[in-house]
């Protein structure tokens, strides 16, 4: 559905995308992670037809986003990451402004804009001025605004930014049910926890480089080539630590909160022959666990200078 | 067909029009507009009625003749004000509530969306000339002022309005900040009003001292619509203005300095000073009032034939489709032509 190749857009010397490729199937919900000035704006905005890129191709649903930008603006709903909305009109009248923009007919417009308020849990709220409602509630509106023209892909530029937890919560499952709906998302954030749960993909970039993309699993996997455990030993913590720090496959090993943290390469056989060599020697273990670092993991290793 | 109504009347108008009357804004300018025009018609006529108590003269024609001439360039004045504030925010502002993005990934055209914000600021000038009418109609109690006299003026009021209006949402498209598109706007209005009227002043037309027509000011000064107003309102050229004889006299060769008097191409009979209060250019009926309502016509240059008024809105609108013409080209996010494509760097190796 979204094609991406070799994307790069360059201004003065800095380039702030450096042939970024992905692809992202129908129906399926794409996180797009990386630090602030990463390039998940600039992408998002090449995306929507917003923005050239210096080189590189772009495609939604088929359609270039360089060449064929009517057709992709009829593809996608675009939430940039502000709210964008005007005085004095209430909810009602900017989501049928938006509407009217988008050529729905008049007969059809009051029909859409109560289906979308219902969609976002916003119905009592439509006679309220856009201007007066609270962040979490603008956001909202603002995703109801994209999807006026019942798009088949959203571009949704850091969605939950500045969002309280509840409203981040409220946020994900209306993403959700719109992933439910048949929709296409993209989703660009630094939030990285809440994206664990929601996206079926994950793309990871860092100073305009693509610097993992796929299943969120495989991602995390990919990156994680250093596995770690935590031990916990009953009065013998010092002696465990002498007999971990020689074995070939422990990378580190170091008493933190009263356990012992181990990071080791290899699998879950290099796992219990860790475990062995620590009851081989006596050390009276009394939990053995791996440490699953997530994507908050995946994220601090793909972004640090090391990896590339 | 649908798709060029669609392009004119498009969403942005109505939202522009609920949004801009629901402001306390808009009442007060209206009200201020309607009380300093009002206000200043009051003092003119009461400046007028005591010279004439004082004099023991002064003619009921002379003083419709001169309320109308002081009221049309006040009001003229005033849109110059009220005009590019109304304008110069209209892009700038959106850009600054970071909303045009949303509008550029609509189906409508950035064409539309400059459109929109015209026909919605300019529908507010228009409806504030509407609103003048009642205080314009005291002149026809004094008469001196025929009623096409009175509509040619509006033309060249609205026209001047919607050039301002051009300008200010030109500007509003070049700059991304609303404050330096609005004092860009008023620089524009002063340029447009004053700079271009001083320009006669400053580089008048050399008149040759043995022809037998007053030449007419240079072309430029009647961007400005000042002197097509002063020449309505006086069915007459205004004398000296942006003309210099080289003997350093006023007059033409064929005759005397005042009350000079020249054969137009048109067969008209002008003269270059004041007769007895109601200049020259036109004919008198028997009844003493002003034919020709238009005014007189252009002596000589680009525009030779042609009625003041007309030479100042066509060069107007040529001014309109000059910056309409960018505004559309600025405008949209990414452009159609440009003039090279850098080629992309190599990737960068990590």
């Amino acid at each position: 559905m979204i094609a991406v190749e070799q994307l790069t857009k360059t201004y003065g010397a800095r380039a702030a995308l450096d042939h970024v490729s992905f692809e992202v199937p129908q129906r399926e919900i794409f996180g797009f992670v990386g630090p602030n000035g990463a390039g998940k704006t600039t992408t998002l905005r090449i995306l929507a037809a917003l923005l050239e890129p210096t080189d590189g191709k772009a495609y939604i649903d088929g359609a270039d986003v360089t060449k064929d930008r009517e057709k992709v603006h009829s593809k996608i709903g675009y939430m940039p990451d502000f709210f964008g909305v005007y005085d004095q009109l209430t909810v009602g009248e900017y989501l049928d402004f938006y509407a009217a923009c988008y050529r729905q007919p008049k007969q059809r417009r009051q029909k859409i804009v109560d289906d979308l308020l219902a969609l976002v849990g916003m119905t009592e709220r439509k006679h309220q001025l856009v201007d007066t409602l609270s962040r979490g509630l603008k956001q909202r509106v603002c995703l109801a605004r994209a999807l006026v023209h019942d798009p088949a892909v959203l571009l949704l530029d850091e969605p939950a930014s500045g969002l309280d937890p509840r409203a981040r919560v409220e946020m994900r499952e209306i993403l959700k049910e719109l992933q439910g709906m048949g929709k296409t998302i993209i989703i660009s954030s630094h939030i990285l926890p809440e994206l664990t749960e929601l996206c079926t993909m994950i793309g990871i970039i860092d100073h305009g480089r693509m610097r993992a993309t796929g299943s969120v699993r495989d991602v995390i996997a990919r990156l994680s080539s250093g596995r770690r455990l935590r031990i916990t030993v009953i009065e013998e913590r010092d002696a465990a630590l002498e007999i971990l720090t020689p074995l070939a496959f422990v990378r580190h090993a170091e008493a933190v909160n009263g356990a012992i943290e181990a990071e080791y390469d290899g699998d879950e056989k290099t796992a219990s022959d860790i475990l062995s060599a620590l009851i081989g020697a006596g050390i009276h273990v009394s939990s053995f666990a791996p440490v699953d670092g997530g994507l908050e993991d995946a994220f601090m290793r793909a972004t640090s200078e090391e990896v590339g | 067909m649908n798709e060029v109504v669609g392009a004119l009347w498009n969403p942005i108008v109505a939202k522009e029009y609920r949004t801009r009357m629901r402001t306390w804004r808009s009442p007060f300018a209206i009200t201020l507009y309607i009380v300093l025009l009002g206000g200043i018609a009051w003092a003119i006529f009461t400046v007028m009625s005591l010279t004439a108590t004082g004099q023991f003269g002064g003619s009921p024609t002379n003083y419709g003749q001169q309320l109308f001439t002081f009221l049309i360039l006040f009001q003229v004045a005033l849109l110059a004000f009220i005009t590019p504030a109304l304008t110069a925010g209209s892009i700038s502002g959106e850009r600054e509530r970071q909303t045009i993005d949303l509008l550029f990934v609509t189906p409508i055209r950035p064409f539309s969306i400059i459109w929109g914000k015209l026909l919605a600021s300019l529908s507010f000038v228009v409806l504030l000339l509407v609103i003048s009418v009642p205080i314009f109609s005291l002149v026809f109690l004094f008469g001196g002022i025929e009623l096409d006299q009175m509509l040619y003026s509006f033309a060249v009021t609205a026209m001047t309005a919607l050039t301002l209006g051009f300008i200010g949402v030109a500007f509003s498209t070049l700059f991304r900040r609303t404050l330096v598109a609005t004092v860009a706007a008023y620089g524009g209005a002063f340029v447009l009003l004053a700079g271009c009227y001083l320009y006669g002043f400053l580089f008048p037309v050399v008149a040759d001292p043995n022809a037998t027509t007053t030449p007419a000011p240079p072309a430029i000064t009647l961007i400005s619509p000042v002197i097509p107003l002063l020449t309505i309102a006086t069915n007459a050229p205004v004398p000296l203005y942006g003309v210099r004889y080289p003997n350093g006299g006023y007059g033409l060769a064929g005759g005397g300095n005042s009350g000079a008097c020249a054969t137009q191409p048109n067969g008209a009979t002008f003269c270059s000073t004041a007769i007895s209060g109601v200049k020259g250019g036109g004919t008198l009926s028997p009844t003493g009032v002003v034919q020709s309502g238009g005014g007189p016509t252009i002596a000589t240059g680009l525009f030779q034939g042609w009625q003041y008024w007309q030479a100042s809105i066509v060069m107007q609108v040529m001014i309109c489709l000059v910056a309409l013409g960018l505004s559309a080209l600025v405008l949209p996010p990414v452009h159609r032509f440009r003039l090279r494509r850098r080629p992309a760097p190599a990737r960068v190796q990590a």
